[in-house]
């Protein structure tokens, strides 16, 4: 399946789904003006990427700085799409990253992991950058 | 006589040690211009990362608030949907700590709702909001809802200290509505 490849914007994240590797990565910050919009089309490619038969394992690379409610909502329904098909048998894991000092940012990595039985999710620290 | 009017309401925001307001109407636009003009404030001013992520996050989620549950608004479509919601948004320092006063319009009918929701959240310390979240992070949203409850508990657990919230009823079957939260 193609790879899904969008650059970041000032509101939305860079989207890096490498589809045939099975590497999936979200980076930068999100909280676009209209967030059906904008996740529709990430839905759409991640729903028919887990339905292909017999796919290898899937890492799933959560590098947000920042995300609004309504992106979240979004990023929740994603990972119940992945806990789901861990379910099913796929191999599945996910690492949340934080930066240092970023509280909020790690307690939400633990809201989200709560009830993933599954996938296999990592909290992981990385070092601040600097900037905000 | 201009410039004695206008220094006036200056003088008033900066003894409020407000930094940003804005009032008339508001859109997605406006809150990523004033967003980023926020954000490069503190960052200037050499305020942690994680810090100037928590005063942006409850500005957003404050803001959004009052795009789309304004009750004065214009909307339309040019190239792309527009729309234009009537608020205000106040952000200042007081005793060492940033706020966020976010005020517009709502229905009077919609009063009893948004008030048992703010009162609620209100009453809920650190672990119970967290709980509250998780829940809600769950729940399919209600109808029209178009996210809000998240919003509003985003706001809560971001501020440092309970919101603060209030209602002034006008006399077109609306009312005032504001919320403060302090980081």
């Amino acid at each position: 399946m193609e790879s899904l490849k969008l650059p970041a914007t000032g509101r939305t994240p860079e989207v890096d789904f490498d589809f045939a590797q099975g590497v999936l990565r979200l980076s930068g910050e999100s909280y676009p003006d209209d967030v059906a919009t904008f996740f529709g089309p990430i839905f759409a490619a991640l729903r028919s990427f887990l339905a292909e038969e017999g796919g290898h394992p899937i890492r799933f690379d959560m590098e947000l700085l920042y995300f609004n409610s309504s992106s979240a909502k979004a990023l929740m329904n994603i990972f119940q799409m992945l806990e789901t098909a861990a379910g099913n048998g796929r191999s599945i894991s996910v690492t949340w990253c934080y930066e240092e000092n970023d509280d909020s940012m790690q307690e939400l990595g633990e809201d989200f992991a709560e009830d993933l039985e599954h996938v296999a999710f990592t909290l992981k620290q990385i070092p601040a950058d600097g900037a905000s | 006589m201009l410039a004695q009017q206008y220094a006036g309401i200056k003088r008033d925001l900066d003894e409020k040690g407000i930094i940003f307001s804005f009032s008339g109407y508001l859109s997605e636009g406006i809150l990523y211009s004033l967003g980023e003009a926020l954000r490069e404030k503190m960052t200037l001013e050499e305020t942690d990362g994680p810090t100037v992520r928590r005063v942006f996050a409850v500005f957003v989620e404050q803001m959004q608030n009052i795009i789309r549950y304004s009750a004065e608004k214009v909307t339309g479509a040019r190239e792309k949907p527009v729309e234009l919601s009537a608020g205000m948004v106040t952000i200042g320092m007081e005793g060492g700590k940033v706020f966020i006063v976010c005020g517009n319009t709502v229905y009077n009918a919609d009063v009893p709702r948004l008030r048992d929701r703010l009162e609620h959240l209100k009453g809920l310390d650190k672990d119970a909001l967290k709980t509250y979240y998780r829940e809600q992070l769950r729940e399919t949203p209600e109808e029209g809802a178009r996210g809000a409850n998240i919003g509003l508990i985003e706001i809560a657990r971001r501020a440092s200290e309970p919101i603060e919230y209030d209602f002034l009823e006008l006399d077109d079957g609306k009312s005032f509505f504001c919320l403060k939260a302090r980081i």
